[in-house]
C-alpha cells in the first residue's frame, strides 16, 4: 500500500543527524501503516478497541455581518461520556476558524497540521490565505488518506480578502462552499432551528442567539450531544467568542420554571 | 495438522488505572502497579505485576531515579508493550531536545509531543491510555487527558484506564470546577491542599480496587510542586 | 518461519506469514535462588496434538551470563539463538572487556519481539531469560507480542496456571541448589500430569556466577495410580 505522505512535510527539517539511528525519533515523523493483508479488517478492530471520542453538534453561518460558528462540547465513547469540555470549535489564526465533528484526534490533529500550513502560506506570500485556500489544502489531505478510516467532518468559516466564507470539508473528499451548515449527530435539530429563524440581515446579537439557540435545542434532543454552548462571531477584525453557556443553564432560560396555579387545594378528610 | 489455529491479536489489554489532579502549585500523578496478562498464547488471565508508572526525567531515558529538574510525568494503561514502547520513543525524543536546547521540555510542549506521537500511529494505535501532569511555564499545575489516537485537552484533573469509568464520576462529583469553556470566564482551580489532593487520589484507589477486577496490588503516587518531586507508595487489595 | 507468495515475493503487504505455529514446545519454568538462577523445561516438541520430537533442548545459554528457555515455535527460537549468538559474537568483538548482561539480552529480545509484532510476523515463543552478572541475579520473560516483566520466578505456558501458584506458596529467597530443584521437579511433576503436551524427559540448567550448567536429560519418577487417575469418572457419573 502506497500512501502519499506530502501533506506532513515539514519546509522547516529538525537540525542534527539524519543517520538511521534516529530513523522515527529525530526524522521528520510519519504514519506507520499496519503490514497486514487485511487493512479494513484489521482498522475496524483497533477502532473497536481504542474507540475514539465522537459524537457532535456543530453549526455555521454567514450573514450580514460575518460568520457565525458554534458548537456543543461533549465527546462520548459508546455510552460513556469521556468529556464535557472540549473546544470543538479550533482556533486556526486570527482571522480563521475550524469546527470539530467526528473522531476528535483526527479533527484536532488535521486542524494543527492546518494551522501550520497557514501560517507557511503567510510566511511565504506576505498575505493571509483565504477560506477558499485553507479549506483546499485540508480537503486535499484528506481526500489522500479517503478509504483509511479517518473520520472528519469540518467547517472552515473565516474572514479574507473577499469577506466572510464558509465551507464544509470531510474525509471522504467532500468540500461544499454554502452560507449554512451543521454538522454531527445533533445537526438534524440544529437545522431545524436554525432554518426557520434564519435571515440575511440580522444583527450580531440576533445571529448569535439563534446560533446558541439551535445549539441547545440539538443538545436537549440529542443525546450525544451535551455540555456547554460555545458560540463565535468572524467579523472583519477577526474572530471574537461571544458566550459560552452551560446547556443545562440555556433549558431554564429557554423553559422558565413558573409558579404553577393550584387547581384546587386537597383537604383534609 | 487439523485447523486448530490459535488466532493472534497484536494487543492485549494489561488493564491498570491511573490519576492525576492538578492544584494551584502542585500536581499529583498515580497509578496502580497490577497488570493482568495472558503471556502465552494460551487463552486465559494471570495477574502479574508489571510497573506501569514511569517518568519522563532528563536523567533516565527510563526508570530513572526523579530529578528536581523534572516537568513531566506520564501515567499509562492499556497495552503493557506499546505503553513502554511509547514511553521509550519520548523520553528518547526527550533526550534529543535537551540536547538541542540545554533546557527541560516543558509540560505543555510534552503534552503536544505525546499527542502527535500517538496521531503518527493513527493506523496501527498504540493501545495506551495516558495522562500527563505536570508544572507548565508559571508554575501552576496541569494535567492532560488523551485518547488513544492522540486527541488531547488540558484539564484540572482525569483518569484513565481500567477504573476511569468508576473514578471519573467520583473527581467531578469531588471537584468539579466551572467549564473552561465558560464566558464570562469563571475561576476553575481545584479546591484542594497538596495533601487533600493525595488523600482523594488514595480513596480513589482504594474504591476503584474494590470493583474493579484489573485495578490493585500497589499504588504509586509521584507529586511534583515548586520544592521538586516525590513518590510514595501505598498498599491495595491483592485479590 | 516465513512462507512467500510465490507469485509476488517482492511486495512487502503481498507476504504470507507464519499466523499460526507448527511444532512447539511447552512450558519453560524458572526461579531465583541463593547463588543464581534456575530453569527447567521437558523435550518435548509437539507437531499440533502429535508429540513428534522429544530431544529438544530448549533451555540454552546465551553468552557468558545468560540463559534462556523458550515455549512455542521451535522453529522460532532456533532463529532467535542464531541472532543472539550474532549479537554476542558481535559484543565479543569489540575486545573492550565488557560483555553483554542478561538484563541488556532481556531488553534486547524484548525489542526484537515487539518489532517483529509491529510487522504483524511474530516470533511465536515465551521466552524466559535469567542470569548473573556483577553479583545481581536477573530473572525476567518476554511474550510473543512484546510484554515482558521481571520476577522472582517465573513460568510460560501451562506452567502459568500450574506452577506459579506453586512457586507462589514455596519459593523463597535463599533456597540451596537442591531445594531449587526439588521445587522445580515438583512443578514438572504437576505439569507432566496435566498437560498433556508434556514428556517426562527434562533438562534442568543452572546459572551463577560461575557459569552455566545444563543437566543431562532425566525422567521424574511418576506414581499413576492416584485414585483420581484410577477412576475419573467418580463423582461426575454420566459425564466421559
Amino acid at each position: 500500500m502506497k500512501i502519499d505522505f506530502s501533506g506532513l512535510e515539514s519546509t522547516a527539517p529538525l537540525c542534527g543527524a539524519n543517520s538511521e539511528m534516529f530513523d522515527g525519533i529525530s526524522t521528520s515523523p510519519s504514519f506507520q501503516i499496519p503490514d497486514t493483508t487485511d487493512f479494513d479488517d484489521f482498522q475496524k478492530e483497533a477502532i473497536q478497541m481504542v474507540k475514539p471520542a465522537k459524537g457532535t453538534t456543530t453549526l455555521a453561518f454567514i450573514f450580514k455581518e460575518g460568520v457565525m460558528v458554534a458548537a456543543d462540547s461533549r465527546a462520548s465513547m459508546g455510552g460513556y461520556i469521556s468529556s464535557q469540555s472540549v473546544k470543538k470549535i479550533i482556533e486556526i489564526n486570527p482571522y480563521m476558524l475550524g469546527t470539530m465533528a467526528g473522531g476528535a484526534a483526527d479533527c484536532q490533529f488535521w486542524h494543527r497540521n492546518l494551522g501550520i500550513k497557514c501560517r507557511l502560506h503567510e510566511l511565504a506570500n506576505k498575505r493571509r490565505i483565504s477560506v477558499t485556500g485553507a479549506s483546499k489544502l485540508l480537503a486535499n489531505i484528506l481526500y489522500s488518506y479517503r478509504g483509511m478510516g479517518l473520520s472528519v467532518g469540518t467547517m472552515i468559516a473565516g474572514w479574507d480578502e473577499k469577506g466572510p466564507g464558509l465551507y464544509y470539508v470531510d474525509s471522504e473528499g467532500g468540500r461544499l462552499k454554502g452560507t449554512k451548515f451543521s454538522v454531527g449527530s445533533g445537526s438534524p435539530y440544529a437545522y431545524g432551528i436554525l432554518d426557520s429563524g434564519y435571515r440575511y440581515d440580522m444583527t450580531v446579537e440576533e445571529a448569535a442567539e439563534l446560533a446558541r439557540r439551535s445549539i441547545y435545542h440539538a443538545t436537549f434532543r440529542d443525546g450525544a450531544s451535551g455540555g456547554v454552548a460555545s458560540v463565535y462571531y468572524v467579523g472583519p477584525t477577526g474572530w471574537k467568542k461571544l458566550s459560552g453557556d452551560d446547556v443545562g443553564e440555556l433549558h431554564y432560560m429557554y423553559n422558565p420554571v413558573e409558579p404553577t396555579v393550584v387547581e384546587q387545594e386537597m383537604s383534609e378528610a | 495438522m487439523t485447523k486448530q489455529h490459535q488466532n493472534w491479536s497484536p494487543y492485549d489489554n494489561n488493564g491498570g488505572t491511573c490519576v492525576a489532579i492538578a492544584g494551584a502549585d502542585y500536581c499529583v500523578v498515580a497509578a496502580d502497579t497490577r497488570a493482568v496478562g495472558c503471556i502465552s498464547p494460551f487463552t486465559g488471565a494471570v495477574r502479574q505485576k508489571l510497573g506501569m508508572l514511569r517518568v519522563i526525567s532528563h536523567l533516565g531515558m527510563f526508570g530513572g531515579e526523579l530529578s528536581r529538574a523534572d516537568k513531566s510525568l506520564m501515567a499509562s494503561s492499556g497495552f503493557q508493550a506499546d505503553v513502554r514502547a511509547l514511553q521509550k520513543v519520548l523520553a528518547a525524543r526527550h533526550l534529543i531536545y535537551q540536547h538541542q536546547h540545554n533546557k527541560q521540555m516543558s509540560c505543555p510542549a510534552m503534552a503536544q509531543l505525546l499527542s502527535n506521537t500517538l496521531y503518527y500511529k493513527r493506523f496501527f494505535p498504540y493501545y495506551a491510555f495516558n495522562v500527563l501532569g505536570g508544572l507548565d511555564t508559571e508554575g501552576k499545575g496541569c494535567v492532560f487527558t488523551y485518547d488513544a489516537v492522540g486527541s488531547y485537552e488540558r484539564v484540572g484533573y482525569s483518569s484513565q484506564g481500567s477504573g476511569a469509568t468508576l473514578i471519573t464520576p467520583f473527581l467531578d462529583n469531588q471537584l468539579k470546577s466551572p467549564s473552561p469553556l465558560l464566558l464570562p470566564a469563571k475561576d476553575a482551580v481545584t479546591p484542594l491542599s497538596e495533601s487533600e489532593a493525595i488523600d482523594l487520589v488514595k480513596t480513589c484507589f482504594a474504591s476503584a480496587t474494590e470493583r474493579d477486577i484489573y485495578t490493585g496490588d500497589k499504588l504509586e503516587i509521584v507529586v511534583i510542586n515548586a520544592d521538586g518531586i516525590r513518590r510514595e507508595y501505598m498498599e491495595l487489595r491483592k485479590d | 518461519m516465513k512462507l512467500l507468495d510465490s507469485t509476488d515475493s517482492g511486495n512487502s503487504s503481498s507476504i504470507e506469514r507464519t499466523q499460526y505455529p507448527y511444532v512447539t514446545g511447552t512450558s519453560v519454568i524458572g526461579i531465583k535462588y541463593k547463588d543464581g538462577i534456575l530453569m527447567a523445561a521437558d523435550m518435548g516438541a509437539s507437531y499440533g496434538s502429535t508429540l513428534r520430537y522429544k530431544s529438544v533442548e530448549r533451555v540454552k545459554p546465551v553468552g557468558k551470563h545468560s540463559l534462556i528457555g523458550a515455549s512455542g515455535e521451535i522453529s522460532d527460537f532456533q532463529e532467535i539463538l542464531r541472532s543472539l549468538d550474532e549479537l554476542i559474537l558481535y559484543d565479543n568483538m569489540w575486545d573492550d572487556g565488557n560483555s553483554l548482561g542478561p538484563k541488556e539480552v532481556h531488553n534486547y529480545l524484548t525489542r526484537m519481539m515487539y518489532n517483529r509484532r509491529n510487522k504483524f510476523d511474530p516470533l511465536w515463543n515465551s521466552l524466559v531469560l535469567g542470569g548473573v552478572k556483577n553479583g545481581q541475579k536477573y530473572l525476567g520473560m518476554v511474550s510473543m507480542i512484546g510484554v515482558h516483566f521481571e520476577d522472582n520466578h517465573v513460568a510460560t505456558g501451562f506452567g502459568n496456571h500450574l506452577a506459579r501458584p506453586i512457586l507462589r506458596d514455596e519459593w523463597h529467597e535463599n533456597l540451596t541448589f537442591e531445594d531449587g530443584v526439588k521445587l522445580l521437579e515438583k512443578c514438572m511433576r504437576v505439569l507432566l500430569y496435566r498437560d498433556r503436551s508434556a514428556v517426562n524427559k527434562l533438562q534442568i540448567a543452572k546459572i551463577t556466577e560461575e557459569g552455566v550448567t545444563v543437566s543431562q536429560p532425566y525422567a521424574l519418577k511418576t506414581f499413576w495410580n492416584f485414585n483420581a487417575f484410577q477412576n475419573p469418572t467418580a463423582g461426575a457419573e454420566g459425564s466421559w
